[in-house]
């Protein structure tokens, strides 16, 4: 009798943590399409595309905008998922000088917020000319999703272990052959994760693109923030709206893209 | 296989790593004063004390570890409750959890923005509490964002944090339920008897890891506090940025002096978190010997 008072509880709490992650959202999206809302309604009195017009009106450079920052944070997360696949390779399988220190600088980002360190590296990015820059930005992103991506990988490379990759070696395949047949479809769905996960905390970046960037290298968190800071509600939600489609709608497909790598490998397999 | 191997496969970190620690010692030198660039060749520890002296940066420091203490116990434990109800009601994937990882996906920018939409005093509460007859007018609502009791900033880092925690912590909990937790049921202890002493106990690195994660991210975060805090105090790392951007650039160390301390208390966070689980590890290893 205890225990089902306890799960009905937990039940009722589960369901309100559900709500009250989606209830926002869904608040977003009337706002997004609310033409007029006045206090003490709580719904729009009229509704209108206005905030959607406005954000892919030709004049606005949104989408634009848009493509070029979904790029640089797709290009981050494919060269973070790439290396920290490296990394994790290095560290799980071999024996070398310095691996400790590799180890614990891998993970330390995770103990300098990013603010301490974008402004740190500023000025020697000045220096190297990488300040303003794409380049610039895409290397401090990096440095951030580094520690996800490599803790990730690397529990995925334990797990899967050596053995089946050498199997292939001693019969004869080259090791990137072995690594490309045999490994690389098992880390399939951490590379998903790795990808996923670097691509969300690079979009999502705003103080250091704002820094490091210098109003140069626009992303959509950089166009967004603004109507946000001045609590511009429909312009505001409109972009949050576009914002979280866009990311879902990357996701779907890096999904698709990296199943149908997966399927395609197995055909191989099998002749 | 090739002896160079590991050394080729370390390459790009080692080079982001050498970077990373780069950046981080330049600034840690430039809050000594130290930046030829703008002619301030002094080795010198006294921005750190003016810094420390200013009732400013005292006001930052109380307000951002008031923000970040309690958004994170707060969100700890709401977290560590959302995982035992996804464990304990048979929801650890499918759509509950696909929910959850939705608001791991939302950046906290957005995040300001369901805060200003919700809890402003013409937000949705405020109208709720009004068409229920509990306020007034609009001035009723009290103040809950730009203000100094930061509960905007609280509540939504509550928002982003509780998902996290149970994102981190289910897959762990879910296990040590499955495997010890029923065995304990198994043989008589209640349900909370078993959760109390078996499953929870035995999840706390999870929880714990994802404490010090959450306690350390928001005692650096800009982006909230940016966006939903009061004029003053400001957060430690929007302050920060204010004197990095100011215009005569000898006000430059102040800023990295700033982020010294926010460097050295987000390591003193760490060290205290690696001590009291160290010192758990030594007590439960006395336990089983005896």
């Amino acid at each position: 009798m205890k225990d089902l008072s306890s799960n009905r509880l937990l039940k009722i709490f589960l369901y309100l943590a559900l709500f009250a992650i989606l209830a926002p959202m869904v608040i977003i999206i009337f706002w997004a399409f609310a033409n007029q809302w006045p206090w003490p309604n709580l719904l729009p009195t009229s509704y209108s595309l206005r905030g959607v017009k406005e954000i892919f009106a030709p004049y606005g450079k949104v989408f634009p905008i848009l493509t070029s920052s979904i790029t640089l944070s797709l290009t981050v997360a494919l060269l973070s998922a790439i290396i920290a696949i490296m990394t994790a390779r290095a560290i799980v399988f071999y024996d070398f000088w310095g691996k400790g220190i590799l180890d614990f600088i891998s993970m330390a980002p995770n103990l300098v917020p990013s603010t301490v360190f974008a402004m740190g590296i500023h000025v020697v990015f000045i220096k190297m000319s990488l300040a303003n820059t794409p380049l610039g930005v895409i290397i401090v992103h990096l440095i951030y999703t580094l520690p996800y991506t490599i803790n990730i990988m690397r529990n995925l490379t334990e797990s899967i272990g050596k053995d089946m990759e050498q199997q292939a070696y001693v019969l004869g395949a080259s090791p990137w052959k072995s690594f490309l047949y045999i490994s690389f479809p098992l880390l399939l769905p951490g590379i998903i994760a790795s990808i996923t996960m670097a691509y969300i905390l690079s979009f999502s970046q705003y103080f250091v693109t704002l820094l490091i960037g210098g109003g140069k290298v626009m992303t959509f968190s950089m166009i967004m923030v603004p109507f946000i800071a001045k609590g511009d509600r429909t312009l505001g939600s409109a972009y949050a709206l576009v914002f979280v489609i866009s990311t879902l709608l990357v996701f779907t497909i890096i999904n698709t893209i990296m199943k149908r790598f997966q399927k395609r490998k197995e055909k191989y397999n099998w002749n | 296989m090739n002896k160079k191997t590991p050394y080729i496969l370390i390459m790009p970190i080692v080079l982001l790593g050498v970077l990373f620690i780069y950046g981080l010692v330049n600034g840690i030198i430039q809050s000594f004063g130290y930046i030829p660039a703008f002619d301030l060749r002094d080795f010198t520890l006294d921005y750190y004390v003016k810094v420390i002296k200013s009732p400013t940066f005292l006001d930052s420091l109380k307000l951002t570890l008031q923000i970040s203490l309690i958004s994170s116990i707060l969100s700890a434990v709401l977290g560590t409750i959302l995982t035992a109800a996804l464990v304990y009601t048979g929801h650890t994937e499918g759509k509950a959890l696909q929910i959850i990882k939705l608001a791991i996906l939302i950046p906290h920018t957005i995040v300001a923005l369901f805060s200003i939409s919700i809890l402003s005093q013409n937000g949705l509460l405020a109208r709720l509490f009004y068409k229920l007859g509990l306020i007034d007018a609009q001035t009723d609502f009290p103040l809950l964002l730009y203000t100094k009791n930061n509960i905007g900033i609280i509540l939504g880092y509550l928002w982003k944090e509780v998902p996290f925690v149970a994102y981190f912590s289910l897959s762990l909990m879910a296990s040590i339920n499955k495997t010890l937790g029923e065995a304990a049921e198994n043989l008589g202890a209640s349900r909370l008897k078993s959760f109390f002493y078996i499953t929870l106990p035995l999840s706390m690195p999870a929880i714990g890891k994802a404490f010090l994660i959450i306690l350390t991210f928001s005692f650096g975060a800009y982006d909230l506090p940016f966006l939903l805090g009061a004029t003053v105090p400001k957060a430690l790392p929007v302050q920060a940025h204010i004197e990095y951007i100011h215009p005569d650039l000898r006000h430059r160390p102040y800023a990295m002096a700033m982020n010294g301390l926010i460097l050295l208390i987000t390591w003193i966070m760490a060290g205290i978190y690696y001590l009291v689980t160290n010192s758990k590890k030594i007590k439960g290893d006395n336990h089983e010997r005896s």
